[in-house]
């Protein structure tokens, strides 16, 4: 027997692991069992989504690269019609640490293939990842390691490398930036001087941007003996991943990111220094999985998602707007065909504060309850309502039609609330005051009966309604 | 078919010469060509020729009477009156040649002669429409004033059954030839829709095709395919023989040149750079390889042929057309 316990800990598991689930995909996993959900996951085989090939051809300008929208609408289709929740979930959290933006690089193919190498690398050794982070087109231009030359480095992305990306501030010298540069000279793109150019500027090209690729320059990398983080040798990009990887500051750096993304919303990374960690006991497990696995992403992730430290954490984050987007529409649902509301609904993501592909600096969002502002907190309802308003949306049907088969399908004001925010979630951390608000606007038409089943029906409108006033609590805004 | 030039430049722009996501192209016997751009906010019809002088713009993007919003074909009658389908209005428009708005119809459903996301279109001698009915999966002829005369086809793999079919052509027969997309092959039939047989199968390999956009069929019943998830063109015999693959070799057009001109920041870097270049190993799709290799083709989403045999092959993605003509031997 399914309990409401193991209903609110896989709706837990599929918000953080994902974007959400509906209660029938819930209760097919929970018949799978909370573990084996954690390994699928963690494991995606046989992934079903909106196909490339008809969103591509729907979409003809969505392989535009002058604008950063169509490869963040494309992204948006897969957080929203993926069976695989997690791959897209872990190019998001890598997307905000390893930020890139198109406002420097005009390159938004490129960038769509960075959050591709974000899905293919991301759950894999943290090493492999930076390697390639190190050889991303995208990072390349937006640090300028372009123009980071044997005699004569320019260290901002040997800086962010260890600074942002591995091993945070007050671990490192200053000759260990300068060292750092020194092994990433060479590292740049292909046709570097004519992609720099055009990066600077909105082109035409004049045949539409051409995308980028990692090209290595050994006539131009600087060969010679360096110091770093202790050690010394000729080092070249490799072998200083390699160090970075296996500090003890970087196991306990990304363990911090991934509680903080995962678990719960930790304080701003510049504050990391001089803040301890919510739960330091956490951290310290998440780090010692990482140096036990290799530096293995996904081992950390199973870890987490089967720790009780996760488990009591249900509600702890605030949703990003992308979660927040994608998630209400998975909730919607209704999306399998390409339709210009893709368009809008990127569109929307932006209004909410996160501009897919044009995060606002090297650092990323300001994330928690950051996100949260007049202006943000309008477009989140107003979006809310617009999905679930609509009672012919296959989601709201979905839920529509199980009331009609629960408690004699009639209902009074407080059981359609109660049975609403179950079906919602489940919101079980709803306040009294909250409740009470949505009760009393119930009430002001009465009781509630779903049979007999006719369409148009105002009972159905009146459910719609609901649920689009409990997208606007508070707690449907947490994750 | 060898390479002969390339006619095109990238116009964000709503006027101008240049093209934005162009989709789908028509030659009248004047020698005009028309391109069916699809850019968001800037569809239209890009008038020009073969020498690469621009006339001018018919339709504009819009919901009124003479606009588009998601346009998808184009194709011109005997009076070179000019027909364009657009899969959000589920109607086709036409113009007369000056690029006055004659009239518009079409019906979106499933009913009888209704259309739901038309996509291709295609006109006979004697000017009856043919349209391919994207989501119905089927494809109907109607008179050019709109008067449905037949369907036929369903959802399916079967014969003379479509999964999303797009492109459609007639060859001098009035045979029917329609790009069944996402069965990844060519169906032909009789004018009156029987089938007659299909070619091609899901692949990479030659004779094999990866959504197959249009194809285009000549005097001699040479079939041209443009194999727009292969990023490439196939030519294959009247038998369905395997003859040619094209991959793209663009070179810099009139308009394009003109553009580089007066860039000269952009052109001294440019004519240093290796626009074919060896990439690394995980661009390993033609549409990846596409987007970093700007002579070949990057969403080849039609094939034209003009009275002199010349094919073509408009580019979506690159915002030009390459024009191929055949080799005499």
């Amino acid at each position: 027997m399914v309990s409401r316990q193991d209903i609110e800990l896989m709706a837990h598991l599929m918000r953080r692991a994902g974007f959400g689930a509906s209660r029938d995909e819930i209760e097919e996993r929970l018949a799978r069992g909370y573990e084996e959900t954690v390994e699928e996951l963690l494991n995606p085989e046989d992934t079903k989504r909106l196909g490339d090939d008809v969103i591509r051809r729907y979409h003809a300008d969505i392989h535009e690269s002058r604008i950063p929208d169509p490869p963040a609408t494309e992204w948006l289709y897969r957080m929203v019609t993926t069976t695989s929740p997690l791959e897209e979930k872990i190019a998001l959290f890598w997307h905000g640490i390893f930020a890139s933006s198109f406002s420097k690089t005009q390159q938004s193919r490129s960038l769509a293939v960075q959050i591709d190498m974000f899905r293919r690398f991301g759950l894999g050794r943290f090493d492999t990842l930076l390697l390639e982070v190190s050889r991303d087109p995208i990072m390349i231009m937006w640090l300028d390691n372009h123009d980071n030359h044997n005699g004569a480095i320019n260290e901002n992305f040997g800086r962010e490398l260890i600074e942002l990306f591995s091993m945070g501030i007050g671990n490192y010298t200053e000759d260990d930036i300068k060292q750092c540069a020194r092994a990433f000279t060479g590292w740049t793109v292909g046709n570097a001087e004519y992609m720099a150019a055009r990066a600077m500027k909105a082109s035409i090209w004049p045949y539409g941007a051409i995308a980028w690729h990692f090209d290595y320059r050994d006539y131009d990398h600087d060969h010679g003996e360096k110091e770093f983080l202790g050690e010394s040798g000729p080092f070249n990009g490799e072998d200083v991943i390699e160090i970075i990887a296996r500090q003890p500051a970087t196991a306990r750096f990304i363990a911090r990111h991934i509680y903080d993304f995962f678990v719960a919303d930790e304080a701003p990374v510049t504050q990391w220094p001089y803040t301890p960690p919510l739960d330091p006991d956490a951290i310290e497990t998440l780090a010692g999985v990482y140096v036990d696995s290799g530096h293995d992403i996904r081992s950390m992730l199973r870890v987490l998602f089967n720790s009780d430290f996760f488990k009591k954490a249900q509600f702890a984050r605030v949703k990003c707007p992308a979660e927040f987007v994608a998630g209400t529409m998975r909730l919607g649902g209704g999306v399998s065909e390409p339709t210009l509301d893709m368009n809008e609904a990127n569109a929307v993501i932006g209004y909410m504060g996160q501009s897919l592909l044009a995060p606002p600096s090297v650092e990323g969002w300001h994330e928690g309850t950051e996100w949260i502002n007049s202006g943000a907190l309008v477009e989140r309802v107003n979006f809310a309502a617009k999905q679930f308003n609509d009672v012919e949306k296959p989601g709201v049907r979905q839920i529509i039609d199980r009331l009609a088969n629960e408690n004699g399908s009639a209902f009074t004001p407080d059981e359609l609330v109660d049975s609403c925010l179950d079906l919602m979630g489940p919101l079980t951390k709803v306040e009294e005051s909250t409740r009470n608000a949505l009760v009393s606007h119930v009430g002001k038409k009465g009781d509630v009966s779903l049979r007999p089943r006719t369409a148009g029906r105002e009972s159905d409108t009146r459910v719609a309604e609901l649920l689009g006033l409990i997208a606007a609590t508070k707690e449907f805004h947490r994750a | 078919m060898s390479y002969l030039k390339t006619i095109g430049v990238m116009n964000n722009n709503p006027t101008g010469r240049g093209f934005g996501h162009p989709v789908d192209l028509a030659i009248g016997r004047s020698g005009h060509i028309y391109v069916l751009n699809r850019h968001a906010a800037l569809a239209r019809v890009g008038v020009c020729t073969l020498d690469e002088e621009y006339l001018g713009e018919i339709g504009s993007y819009g919901h009124e009477d003479g606009q588009f919003w998601l346009p998808t074909a184009i194709a011109v009658d005997n009076r070179e009156n000019i027909y364009v389908a657009d899969e959000y209005h589920h109607s086709v428009t036409v113009f007369d040649r000056s690029g006055a708005f004659r009239n518009k119809w079409g019906e979106r459903g499933s009913g009888d002669g209704q259309l739901d996301g038309p996509s291709g279109l295609a006109i006979d001698a004697d000017d009856n429409v043919y349209i391919v009915d994207q989501k119905n999966c089927r494809v109907h002829k109607f008179t050019a004033d709109g008067r449905h005369l037949l369907q036929w086809g369903e959802m399916g793999e079967g014969e003379g059954q479509f999964n999303l079919p797009w492109g459609i052509t007639l060859d001098t027969q009035g045979n029917v030839y329609v790009a069944d997309w996402r069965n990844d092959r060519i169906q032909k039939f009789t004018a009156d829709g029987r089938f007659l047989t299909a070619f091609g199968e899901p692949g990479e390999c030659e004779g094999q095709f990866h959504r197959p956009a249009k194809p285009a069929v000549d005097a001699e019943g040479y079939i041209y395919v443009a194999d727009w998830g292969n990023e490439r063109v196939q030519l294959l015999a009247p038998d369905g023989t395997f003859l040619q693959s094209l991959r793209g070799q663009a070179t810099v057009s009139k308009w394009a040149q003109e553009f580089l001109d007066v860039n000269p920041d952009e052109s001294t870097t440019r004519d240093q750079s290796n626009l074919v270049p060896d990439l690394p190993s995980h661009f390993n799709t033609p549409y990846l390889v596409s987007t970093q290799t700007e002579p070949y083709f990057w969403g080849p989403a039609s094939v034209t042929l003009d009275a002199d045999g010349r094919l073509y092959v408009t580019e979506s993605s690159r915002h030009r057309v390459q024009v191929y003509e055949r080799v005499r031997g």
